[in-house]
C-alpha cells in the first residue's frame, strides 16, 4: 500500500475518466427512474423525461416480478447458465487442450481446430429451423437441448481462447508429470486444468453473459414447453401494439443483478486470464 | 488441485440429480383418460382473458382438458412448431397472408361441418375466403374478432372547437387547413416504426383501390401503378399536415404524443387505444372512417379479422376441438374479449362495442366493410418500409415502378401456382 | 514409445466424441440449411427444388447488394471507432489513479443492458435530446433527428455498436497493457522516449496479439450485428439500415423466403470466413515482423 501511495495520481487521466463516465451513468440514470415511473408519468419532452418519478415506490418491481414469474424463470436461468458454463468450461478446455497442444505438428488436428473455430461464422438463422427439427426428432426440444447446443455455440470461441492460452504453458510442466507415471489423462487433471483457472474464468463471463442474456435459442427449441427464462419472460412485456416500458426496465434491472455481480466476483480471474493467454 | 477435482464432481453430480429431477417434474402432468386439447393463439396481449376462458372450460367439462398457449413472439413459435410436427389441436391467427400459406399448405383442416360457422357474419367469412391463395372447396378458419384502422380523434377537442366528422376528402382536408389555423397539429404520425406506414395506406387504400386488386394482379388483369396512384398522392397530402420529421418518432411516440394532446388526430388502427390509455387514461377517443374517396358513398371501414381459430389436419379429435370452438363462441366470452381488447366481433348478434368504435359503428352494422390490403402482402417484401421510402423521397411513379416489379419477384410461386389453376379452370 | 501412444490414444478419445458432438449440432444442421438453399422452401409445407435460382437472384437482388454495402461500412467504422477508444480507456484506466476496479466495474455496464433498454433510451438520446443540443448550439445538422435521416441513421448505428462492445474490447486491452513490464519504459525513458513516441515504439507493438484478438471479435461481430438494428432502427429509415443478418432473420424466418435468405446465408459465411481467415493471416505476418 505504501508503495502504491508513492505514485502520484494522474489526476488529468481520472478527470477524462469521470468525464467519460456520463456515456454510461446517463442510460443507468434513465433506466433507473424510467423502472420507477408510472406509465402515465411518460411524456415526449426532455425535462419530462429526464424528472425523477414522483414517488420511489417499487410497485413496478413487484409487477414486473409478478408477471415474468420471476422466481421460476431465474431457477430456469440459472440452471442453464450454470450447467452450460460448467460443461463449457470442462469440455472446451479438453478441446482445447487436444487440439492446442497438437495443431503445431499435426494436419489433422489443425484442421479440427479451424474446422470448429470457423463454426463461430455460421449465422444462428440457418441453422435455427433445422436445429428445431433435429432437437425434436431427438427428443431434445427441452432445456437440456438448449444447453447442448450452447454447449456447441460457444466451443469455436472457447476453443480459440483456450488453446491459445495453453501455447503459453510449457509443456516440461507435463513431462515432469509423466515422468512420475501418470498419464496423460492424469495429467490434465492434475496438472493442466488447474493452471488454466484464469481462463475458465474468462470463459465463465463471456459465456454466462451470452447464455444470460439470450431468446433465440431457448425461443426456438423450447417452445410449447410452457417454461420460460427471463429473457422469454421479458418478451411479455413487448407486443406489436403495445410496450409497458416502466415494467419491463424494472424487470431489466432485477435480471442485471447476478450477472453483475458474477461479474465483479470474476473480474480479478479475468483480468489474468487473458494476461497469460495471448502473450507469447 | 484436490480440490478442484472435487469440486467439478461436485458440479457434475449436481448437473445429473437436477436434470433427473427436472425431467420427471416435466413429464408429471398427464390427466389420465381425458381428451387433450390444445390451443396456441398469437395475441399474448389476451393471455389472461384466455386463462380465464382456460379455467372456466376445464371446470365445466369432464371429458376433455383444455390447454391455452399465449406465448410472446408466436408466428415464430408456431414455425417451429410446424417443422418440428408438433402441431397444437387448434390455432388463433390472424387473417393474413400467412393465413393464405397455411391453408395453401395444407396445415389446416376443413371446418365448414362446425356448427359455430352458422352464426358468423358474412362479411368476415367472405374476407377469409377471399385470403386462399387459389380457390378451395372448404373452409378453414373460423373469424373470431375484428379490428379497425381509421382516424382516431381528440373527442374533447373536438367538441370544444365545434369541428365535425369528415366524410369526403375534401371535408378531411378543409378540417386539416381548420385545425391547423387554431395551431393545433392535425395528424401525429410514428413512421419511424414503418409498419405504421401502413395504417393510413389500408384505410386509403379499401375506399381507392378494388379490395381484390392482389388478386387481379396475380392473374395479370392488372397492376399497382394505375391502380394504386391515387392513393400514393393522396397519402403525400396527408403527410403535409403531419409533424415535421415524421419519421423521427416511432409508435410509442406517437402514441404518448396523441395521448398528451399534442395532435388532434391519429391515423391508426383501434388496437392502439390501450396503449394511448396507458399513458393518458381518462382520454375521450372515438374513430371515424378514414374519408379517402370524393364522395360519402365511396368509404367503407377498413376492417379485417384480428383473431380467428383454425382446426389443424393434424387434430386427432376434431369433435373435441369443435366443443371447445363452441365454448369459445358463446356470446358472453366473446362479450369478455371484446371489453377487454376494444374489438369487434365476427358473430352475429348484440354486442356493445367499446365507445371509441363510436363512429365506425354505421358501418360495422351495415357491414360496409373491407379487408386490409396488405394482409395480401407477402412480410419479405416489406411494404411497409416501402412506403416510408416513398414517403421520404415522394416520388410517386418510382415507388408505384418499384412496387410492380418486386411484386412480380416476391410472389412469383404464387403467381405461377394461381395461373396454372387458372388454366386447368378456364375462369373466363 | 508406450508413453507416447498412450499420449495419442488420450487426445483421440477427447477429440472424437466432442468433434461428434460439434458435427451433430453445427454441421449437420448448416447442410440441411445449405440444402434448403436450393428450394423454395418457406419454413413450412411443401417445397421443391429450384436448382440455383436463389444464388442467381441474389446477384440481382438490390436490397441484398445494399444490405452488404451497409454491412461493411458499419463493420469497418465502428471496429476502428472501437479499438481506438477502448485502446485509449485502457491506456486510462492502467494509468495511476484512484477506483480502479470501481472504474473498470462501471465501464463494463453497457455490455450487460438488454437491447431493449438500450434501443429506448438511445431513441430517445437520437431523437430528442441530440436534436435539442443540437438547436441549442444553432447547428442546423444536428437539429434533426440522426434516425430519420437516410445519410446519417447508419452512423447513429455505429454510435450504438461501439458503445455496446467497448467495454470487452477494453478489457482485454487492459490485461494486453499489464504484460508490458515496468523495465521497458524505464529503459524507454531513459532514451527519452514520451508520449506518442513511447507508445507507438513501446507499448503497442507489444500488445499486438491482444490487438489481432480485438480486431477478429469486433470484425465478427459488426459484419453479424442483428440486436442493435432490431432496437434502433427496425432497418429503416428507407431501408437504410438492414444488416445483412437483419434479413436473413427478418424474411427468411417471420417472412416466408427460407430458401432464400438460405442461400443468402451460405454466401455470407463463406464472405466472412474469407475475411477472418485472411485478416489473422494477415495480422500473424505482422506480429512476426514486429
Amino acid at each position: 500500500m505504501k508503495a502504491k501511495a508513492e505514485h502520484k495520481t494522474n489526476w488529468t487521466v481520472m478527470i477524462l475518466l469521470i468525464l467519460g463516465l456520463i456515456t454510461i451513468a446517463f442510460p443507468l440514470y434513465m433506466t433507473i427512474i424510467i423502472a420507477f415511473k408510472q406509465p402515465s408519468e411518460m411524456t415526449n419532452s426532455i425535462s419530462g423525461i429526464l424528472s425523477l418519478p414522483s414517488s420511489w415506490s417499487l410497485d413496478n418491481f413487484r409487477e414486473a416480478m409478478r408477471v415474468t414469474d420471476f422466481w421460476n424463470s431465474l431457477k430456469n436461468s440459472l440452471i442453464i447458465s450454470v450447467l452450460t458454463v460448467g460443461l463449457s468450461i470442462i469440455i472446451h478446455s479438453l478441446m482445447g487442450y487436444a487440439v492446442g497442444r497438437n495443431k503445431a505438428h499435426s494436419k489433422f488436428y489443425n484442421f479440427v481446430y479451424l474446422f470448429i473455430v470457423s463454426g463461430m461464422f455460421v449465422p444462428f438463422a440457418i441453422l435455427m429451423m433445422p436445429l428445431a427439427k433435429q432437437t425434436a426428432e431427438m427428443g431434445l426440444g427441452n432445456w437440456v437441448g438448449v444447453i447442448i447446443l450452447y454447449v456447441v455455440f460457444y466451443m469455436p470461441m472457447n476453443v480459440l481462447l483456450y488453446s491459445g492460452y495453453l501455447t503459453n504453458i510449457p509443456i516440461a510442466l507435463e513431462e515432469a508429470a509423466r515422468v512420475d507415471g501418470a498419464s496423460t489423462w492424469r495429467t490434465y487433471w492434475k496438472v493442466i486444468f488447474p493452471i488454466m483457472k484464469p481462463m475458465h474464468a474468462t470463459v465463465a463471463v463471456i459465456t454466462a453473459l451470452s447464455v444470460w442474456n439470450d431468446v433465440m435459442t431457448p425461443l426456438v427449441i423450447m417452445a410449447g414447453t410452457g417454461q420460460n427464462t427471463l429473457p422469454l419472460a421479458q418478451l411479455n412485456f413487448q407486443t406489436q401494439f403495445g410496450t409497458n416500458y416502466n415494467l419491463a426496465f424494472a424487470s431489466y434491472l432485477l435480471a442485471l443483478i447476478p450477472i453483475v455481480i458474477f461479474y465483479v466476483i470474476c473480474q480479478k480471474q479475468i483480468l489474468n486470464g487473458v494476461v497469460n493467454g495471448a502473450v507469447k | 488441485m484436490r480440490k478442484g477435482k472435487k469440486v467439478i464432481g461436485a458440479a457434475l453430480a449436481g448437473c445429473m440429480t437436477a436434470s433427473m429431477f427436472l425431467t420427471a417434474c416435466g413429464e408429471g402432468n398427464e390427466n389420465s383418460g381425458k381428451t387433450e386439447i390444445e390451443i396456441l393463439q398469437y395475441k399474448p396481449e389476451a393471455a389472461t382473458y384466455f386463462d380465464q376462458v382456460e379455467e372456466e372450460f376445464n371446470a365445466t367439462h369432464d371429458d376433455i382438458h383444455l390447454t391455452i398457449d399465449s406465448p410472446n413472439d408466436a408466428s415464430t413459435i408456431m414455425r417451429t412448431r410446424f417443422i418440428r410436427e408438433d402441431y397444437p389441436d387448434i390455432i388463433g391467427i390472424g387473417g393474413d397472408i400467412n393465413y393464405s400459406y397455411y391453408v395453401d399448405a395444407g396445415i389446416l383442416a376443413d371446418v365448414s361441418d362446425s356448427d359455430v360457422m352458422s352464426n358468423i357474419k358474412q362479411s368476415y367469412k367472405d374476407i377469409l375466403e377471399a385470403l386462399e391463395i387459389v380457390p378451395t372447396d372448404g373452409t378453414y378458419g373460423i373469424p373470431y374478432v375484428a379490428n379497425a384502422a381509421g382516424i382516431l380523434y381528440n373527442r374533447d377537442m373536438f367538441e370544444e372547437h365545434g369541428w365535425e366528422i369528415p366524410t369526403t376528402w375534401n371535408e378531411l382536408m378543409t378540417l386539416c387547413n381548420d385545425i391547423q389555423s387554431e395551431g393545433i397539429l392535425p395528424f401525429y404520425f410514428g413512421f419511424k416504426d414503418t409498419w405504421t406506414c401502413l395504417a393510413p395506406w389500408n384505410s386509403m387504400a379499401v375506399a381507392l383501390a378494388p379490395a381484390d386488386l392482389c388478386k387481379q394482379v396475380n392473374r395479370g388483369e392488372a397492376n399497382f401503378t394505375d391502380e394504386y396512384r391515387e392513393v400514393a398522392e393522396k397519402y403525400l397530402e396527408l403527410l403535409e399536415y403531419g409533424p415535421e420529421d415524421p419519421f423521427a418518432y416511432g409508435y410509442n411516440d406517437a402514441c404518448t404524443a396523441f395521448a398528451n394532446g399534442e395532435s388532434a388526430m391519429y391515423p391508426i388502427g383501434s388496437y392502439a387505444v390501450p396503449q394511448i390509455q396507458q399513458v393518458n387514461p381518462d382520454m375521450n377517443i372515438d374513430s371515424f372512417v378514414t374519408p379517402a374517396s370524393d364522395t360519402k358513398e365511396g368509404n367503407t371501414l377498413n376492417s379485417g379479422v384480428d383473431l380467428m381459430f383454425a382446426v389443424t389436419e393434424a387434430c386427432e379429435n376434431k369433435e373435441a376441438a369443435y366443443k371447445v370452438l363452441e365454448f369459445l363462441y358463446e356470446d358472453e366470452n366473446i362479450q369478455a374479449y371484446i371489453d377487454d381488447q376494444n374489438a369487434i366481433p365476427c358473430k352475429e348478434g348484440d354486442f356493445e362495442l367499446a365507445s371509441q368504435l363510436d363512429g365506425m359503428t354505421e358501418y360495422i352494422e351495415s357491414g360496409n366493410m373491407t379487408d386490409y390490403q396488405d394482409h395480401y402482402y407477402p412480410s419479405e417484401m416489406a411494404v411497409d418500409a416501402q412506403i416510408q421510402t416513398f414517403l421520404i423521397n415522394k416520388d410517386v411513379d418510382a415507388f408505384l415502378k418499384k412496387f410492380d416489379s418486386d411484386w412480380m419477384r416476391y410472389n412469383r410461386d404464387i403467381i405461377r401456382e394461381v395461373q396454372e389453376y387458372e388454366e386447368e379452370n378456364g375462369n373466363d | 514409445m508406450r508413453k507416447m501412444n498412450d499420449r495419442n490414444r488420450t487426445f483421440l478419445l477427447i477429440t472424437i466424441p466432442i468433434l461428434a458432438l460439434f458435427i451433430c449440432f453445427n454441421t449437420v444442421p448448416l447442410i440441411r440449411g445449405v440444402y434448403y438453399s436450393f428450394t423454395n422452401f418457406k419454413g413450412f409445407g411443401d417445397y421443391d427444388m429450384v436448382g440455383l435460382r436463389n444464388y442467381m437472384d441474389l446477384f440481382t437482388d438490390s436490397r441484398v447488394g445494399r444490405s452488404y454495402w451497409f454491412t461493411f461500412r458499419l463493420a469497418v467504422c465502428a471496429t476502428i471507432i472501437t479499438n481506438v477508444i477502448s485502446l485509449i480507456l485502457a491506456l486510462g484506466l492502467n494509468s495511476k489513479i484512484r477506483g480502479k476496479s470501481f472504474f473498470r466495474a462501471a465501464y463494463f455496464l453497457p455490455n450487460v443492458l438488454g437491447a431493449l433498454v438500450v434501443g429506448y433510451i438511445f431513441n430517445y438520446f437520437f431523437t430528442y435530446i441530440l436534436p435539442e443540443f443540437g438547436k441549442m448550439i444553432g447547428s442546423e445538422a444536428m437539429s434533426g433527428s440522426m434516425l430519420s435521416n437516410e445519410k446519417t441513421a447508419w452512423i447513429a448505428v455505429v454510435i450504438v455498436c461501439a458503445w455496446q462492445s467497448i467495454a470487452m474490447n477494453t478489457i482485454i486491452y487492459i490485461s494486453g497493457l499489464q504484460t508490458v513490464p515496468e523495465d521497458v519504459y524505464e529503459a524507454g525513458s531513459l532514451d527519452g522516449a514520451t508520449g506518442w513516441k513511447k507508445f507507438k515504439h513501446l507499448t503497442f507493438p507489444l500488445i499486438i496479439p491482444f490487438f489481432t484478438i480485438n480486431m477478429v471479435l469486433c470484425v465478427k461481430n459488426f459484419l453479424m450485428v442483428f440486436d442493435q438494428i432490431m432496437a434502433l432502427t427496425k432497418g429503416g429509415p428507407a431501408q437504410s439500415t438492414e444488416s445483412i443478418s437483419y434479413l436473413i432473420y427478418n424474411n427468411g424466418m417471420s417472412g416466408g423466403q427460407f430458401g432464400f435468405q438460405s442461400a443468402n446465408a451460405v454466401i455470407f459465411f463463406i464472405v466472412i470466413v474469407a475475411i477472418s481467415v485472411a485478416q489473422m493471416s494477415f495480422s500473424a505476418r505482422k506480429e512476426e515482423q514486429l
